[in-house]
């Protein structure tokens, strides 16, 4: 009977355990995926213009546009820029004669933007620029901005 | 592709500016002032140019080449 009794108490006490021992964890809540959101654009210079002319403002922009120059001129690059940061820009000029190009001055300039500004490149020859075909590249970082023709007459 | 048809073009000027802050690296043999002549053709405005770097400059004697210093527009 004694032996019965201990069975039983035994019986009863492995099913208390097994009743408060582990409970079931709850299904765990769905975890809502990341929201992935767009990065925002990064702060960088940006051109937005350029325009050649044979003067230019205090404000460095050219006072009257043109792409036809006289030996004798400064050929302007004026170049805006929007956004800010550190940059460097560069201007890379060029001779066409039919299907050869000379380089004719690459200017690089760094600089530092808090906002929209005016930059300008500018060449000139003591003895008279050559008449013919130039072109003027503009780059950004590294990075084409666009391309300007012109002809010295 | 250069040509011996093409004009020389060794005796070219050039130059640029901006209404930005201008960064300029210092060069061995550099001064204060004589970065003023060049960037503003006057070599008296060294202090608008040590002033816009006091961050990095404590003497306007002391600069060293590598360094990058903020040109102000004039």
């Amino acid at each position: 009977m004694k032996a019965i009794h201990a069975f039983s108490l035994v019986l009863l006490l492995s099913v208390i355990a097994t009743g408060c021992g582990k409970k079931e964890s709850p299904p765990a809540a769905a975890v809502p995926a990341p929201v992935t959101q767009p990065a925002p654009a990064p702060a960088g210079v940006t051109v937005s213009n350029i325009s050649l002319g044979n003067a230019i403002g205090a404000d460095k922009r050219v006072v009257a546009s043109t792409s036809s120059f006289s030996k004798n001129d400064t050929v302007y690059a004026s170049v805006e820029t929007t956004g800010s940061g550190k940059a460097t820009l560069m201007a890379k000029w060029t001779y066409h004669k039919g299907d050869m190009t000379a380089p004719v001055k690459e200017n690089v300039m760094d600089i530092a933007a808090d906002g929209p500004a005016v930059n300008e490149f500018h060449i000139s020859m003591p003895t008279g620029l050559p008449p013919g075909n130039y072109q003027v590249e503009i780059f950004a970082d590294n990075k084409s901005a666009g391309v300007s023709k012109f002809t010295v007459n | 592709m250069a040509d011996k048809d093409m004009p020389d073009f060794s005796g070219i000027k050039s130059g640029s500016s901006t209404t930005a802050t201008r960064i300029y690296e210092v060069v061995s043999g550099d001064s204060l002032s004589k970065i003023a002549k060049r960037e503003y053709g006057d070599a008296k405005l060294w202090k608008k140019i040590f002033e816009a770097n006091t961050d990095i400059l404590k003497d306007p004697n002391k600069i060293y080449p590598g360094q990058k210093l903020k040109i102000p527009p004039k």
